[in-house]
């Protein structure tokens, strides 16, 4: 298999596993952000700040997945 | 395949009510205003609960009920409607686990019913005392409470495992026993759960200190009545956490002044180390306090667990009943102090 194939799996593992870990994240601070905004709609904010937190880890994996492809 | 079951859904269904219960606990009234609640006559109280979450029950039943029936009323309503609201946005084990403990209201509500056919109290006051939120809904307890006689209640009940209680009952066992047979049930229904996972090992634990609680208060309360140990046994719940049958029934032995220095080494122990010479009433309220704070510090510990939503439940319960007494101390002018003396404040 040429290296170039290997890399474009690479990359795309950086980037899947990422999401599935950030996935994993977020299900419970979501599910929190939701049951306490149900009780209360001034947590919205707080809420979202909270759940998009573990978006960075899907940041890090498109860094790598980017520096895989492009350098 | 389990695994993976897991991890996609235990932390959420976790997440999701234990977030609602802990924004619900700050609705809760605070303990500081319960001192201003102090100094309010019986309608004042009524128009504090209408500026609080209680409104819509007040508002609700104002125009049939005024003064303490409204605020008794009131908060029956607003504690089924509480507990319902718990088993409604719950599912999965949390679902499971709060339905078992609602249960007791069943039970509640069944001991109330027979009661009130008993001793023939009006049908408005016994449904006063109905909190709604286990398996049976309002529909069921109207037809039951239509009922002409106790045994057409029990009927109702045939082929249920607690049916054979409710027979005893007919066939002449006093109304006390029946009740502490109940409570029995009950609770030997939650203890005979198999600690399983994790989170079924936490409700135990709750369950089983509950017992205990149940069992050393009425320890004292039938001793300080001098009751002989003969009496006492039939009573104690068994299943207790430190407080199990043979220990209770050890100390159902002894005189009231050695049972009260034995009590050292139990959990509970610290709720009356500083107050074993006061009168009883006021031990029962040190009993309940610390129960109450032992349960929320617990439920800081393990944030995912079903100990928050019991925090919660045991919390709303206490907020219910210390309104309950203020309301009816008002009503009855008793003196402030009396009233304060007789409050669970957490």
């Amino acid at each position: 298999m040429p290296v170039e194939g290997l890399v474009a799996i690479g990359a795309g593992l950086a980037v899947g596993l990422a999401g599935i870990g950030a996935g994993l994240g977020e299900q419970a601070i979501g599910a929190a952000a939701v049951g306490a905004m149900a009780e209360d709609p001034e947590f919205f904010g707080k809420g979202l700040l909270m759940t998009v937190i573990p978006e960075t880890i899907v940041i890090f994996g498109l860094v790598v997945a980017f520096l895989l492809m492009f350098i | 395949m389990a695994l993976l079951r897991r991890i996609s859904t235990k932390p959420a269904e976790w997440a999701y009510i234990v977030a609602r219960v802990r924004v619900m606990s700050r609705k809760l009234i605070p303990r500081e205003d319960y001192n201003k609640l102090l100094n309010m006559d019986i309608h004042e109280i009524a128009r504090y609960l209408e500026e609080s979450e209680y409104k819509r029950e007040i508002d609700e039943l104002a125009y049939k009920y005024s003064g303490m029936d409204l605020v008794d009323y009131a908060l029956s309503l607003n504690l089924s409607r509480t507990y319902s609201k718990l088993i409604r946005i719950s599912k999965g084990v949390p679902r499971q686990l709060i339905v078992q403990y609602l249960r007791r209201y069943d039970f509640w509500n069944l001991k109330n019913i027979i009661r009130g056919k008993m001793f023939g109290f009006p049908r408005e006051e016994v449904e006063a005392t109905l909190v709604i939120a286990g398996e049976y809904d309002e529909q069921f307890y109207r037809a039951l409470m239509a009922k002409e006689t106790i045994e057409d209640i029990v009927k109702t009940f045939e082929g249920k495992p607690f049916y054979p209680i409710l027979d005893k009952l007919v066939k002449a066992c006093p109304l006390a026993e029946f009740e502490d047979e109940l409570d029995k049930f009950y609770y030997q229904s939650l203890t005979s759960i198999s600690p399983e996972t994790i989170d079924m090992k936490y409700f135990l634990e709750f369950i089983r200190m509950e017992i205990d609680i149940k069992n050393i208060k009425t320890i004292l309360r039938l001793k300080t009545e001098g009751a002989e140990m003969d009496e006492i046994v039939p009573k104690i719940v068994p299943g207790g956490y430190q407080l199990k049958e043979d220990v209770a029934r050890r100390l159902a032995a002894m005189e009231l002044d050695e049972l009260m220095k034995s009590l050292e080494g139990f959990w509970f122990h610290e709720a009356i180390k500083d107050v074993l010479r006061e009168p009883l009433s006021r031990i029962e309220v040190y009993f309940d306090r610390m129960w109450a704070q032992k349960v929320v510090s617990k439920s800081h510990h393990f944030p995912l667990s079903i100990l928050p939503v019991l925090s919660y439940m045991l919390l709303k319960k206490i907020e219910v009943d210390n309104l309950r007494i203020l309301a009816r101390g008002k009503a009855e002018g008793l003196p402030t102090e009396a009233i304060k003396e007789q409050l669970v404040i957490v």
